[in-house]
């Protein structure tokens, strides 16, 4: 076929595509009650969860949906060529850095003995595999909706999507959670969040590819 | 001896921005996308075949289909109030560097190339690709169909609709998901 032929064909498909924020929109709901559906059947809220809600343990909930607005905000732009990241990126290294600082501050106070005795909690475990588990279906409606868009940079792309699956996922599980040290929060979320970024980055070439 | 001058897409912006016509064809306007596909094609295949010079000129031209088949089926990632090129650089370079890659050649495309041009090669230009070919056998009869009329036959959407017997609004939706399959099998061809 001729490349003339082509633009004669391709110039005469003038229906719009929808956006990716648009895909978002359709498919984060979707993922979005699965994942709060199987946590009710296998998890459960907390039996003081009202308690929690009320007191400083609430930031667990919502400190994970900040990072999901900003690891969404970037992915956006991950995802639209020409589009400047640089802002975003900065808004969410600089959320992750304010974290640390709060748990360095911690460790400062306990010491290493404190963080190990903070961390020897069979919930640590559960943690750990919780919060992948219940980010699964937010990350496959990430990818569905981000590779509509072009990725210039999957693999990073893939990872800021498996941050949006990490966070939200750990704000649900936090309604189970009862351990409410930053000794233990911090630590143990970063690392099951970091893990589903990571499963997120290796899918990313793959997934995001077009 | 009197040298060709430098052509690239910033000498487009004389004509159309190229802005306008995006918009344009985004509120459903055919010809003013005709006329972008027109203005950034010849730039376009001179840096594909720059950079593909071992593929030979229908090698190129199948590149050069996969850029323009990128474009199109992106063309909702560029934001209306951005400027057109640096869209369309990243489009272009990306799906450059990946279809030689794909066709085993690793190429390195610097934004001069597009931002200057290049000299034209000599000679008669064949603007006839291959993989098109293979990918309109693999797809339903009548979508294929729908594909080359528009192409080939130069048909509007009235006639194809009249000659197949469908509503227009049927062909365009036709027209619209067989080019989304084509970009999906041409995907696959080149992995």
């Amino acid at each position: 076929m001729k490349t003339e032929d082509l633009i004669m064909a391709l110039s005469a498909d003038t229906l719009p595509r929808k956006s990716v924020v648009q895909q978002l929109g359709r498919a984060m709901p979707v993922a979005i009650l699965i994942s709060i559906a199987a946590f009710f059947a296998f998890w459960g809220p907390r039996p003081d969860i009202w308690a929690a809600l009320g007191s400083a343990a609430v930031l667990k909930t919502v400190l994970p949906l900040c990072l999901v607005v900003l690891a969404a905000a970037l992915a956006q732009s991950l995802t639209h060529p020409g589009a400047r990241h640089d802002i975003r990126s900065a808004a969410l290294g600089l959320s992750v850095v304010l974290v640390l600082g709060v748990f360095g501050a911690a460790l400062l106070n306990a010491g290493g003995a404190g963080l190990i005795a903070a961390l020897s909690t069979p919930s640590l475990l559960t943690c750990l595999l919780s919060i992948p588990v219940l980010g699964l279906p937010v990350l496959a409606a990430a990818f569905w909706a981000l590779s509509s868009g072009a990725a210039l940079r999957p693999r990073l792309t893939g990872a800021v999507a498996g941050l949006i699956a990490g966070g939200l996922a750990a704000s649900v599980y936090s309604l189970y959670c009862d351990k409410d040290m930053i000794l233990f929060v911090v630590p143990a979320y970063f690392a099951a969040i970091a893990s589903i970024s990571v499963i997120g980055a290796l899918l990313g070439p793959r997934l995001l590819k077009w | 001896m009197k040298r060709e001058p430098k052509r690239g897409l910033n000498s487009l912006a004389d004509t159309d921005a190229l802005e306008d016509l995006m918009r344009a064809a985004n509120r459903g306007d055919s010809a003013a996308y005709h006329r972008l596909f027109t203005a950034i094609t010849p730039v376009l295949r001179k840096v594909v075949r720059a950079r593909g010079a071992a593929l030979g000129h229908a090698g190129c031209e199948d590149v050069l289909q996969d850029v323009l088949l990128a474009i199109h089926s992106k063309r909702h990632t560029w934001r209306e109030d951005a400027p057109l090129r640096p869209w369309l650089y990243a489009i272009a370079r990306h799906k450059v560097v990946d279809a030689f890659r794909a066709r085993g050649r690793h190429v390195a495309v610097s934004i001069d190339d597009f931002a200057e041009g290049l000299p034209a090669t000599a000679g008669p230009d064949p603007m006839e690709g291959r993989d098109m070919d293979k990918v309109l056998g693999q797809l339903e009869p009548r979508a294929a169909e729908i594909v080359r009329a528009f192409g080939l036959n130069g048909e509007t959407t009235a006639e194809t609709a009249a000659r197949l017997d469908m509503s227009e609004g049927a062909v365009r939706v036709a027209l619209h998901r067989a080019l989304k399959s084509i970009a999906r099998l041409r995907e696959r061809m080149i992995e």
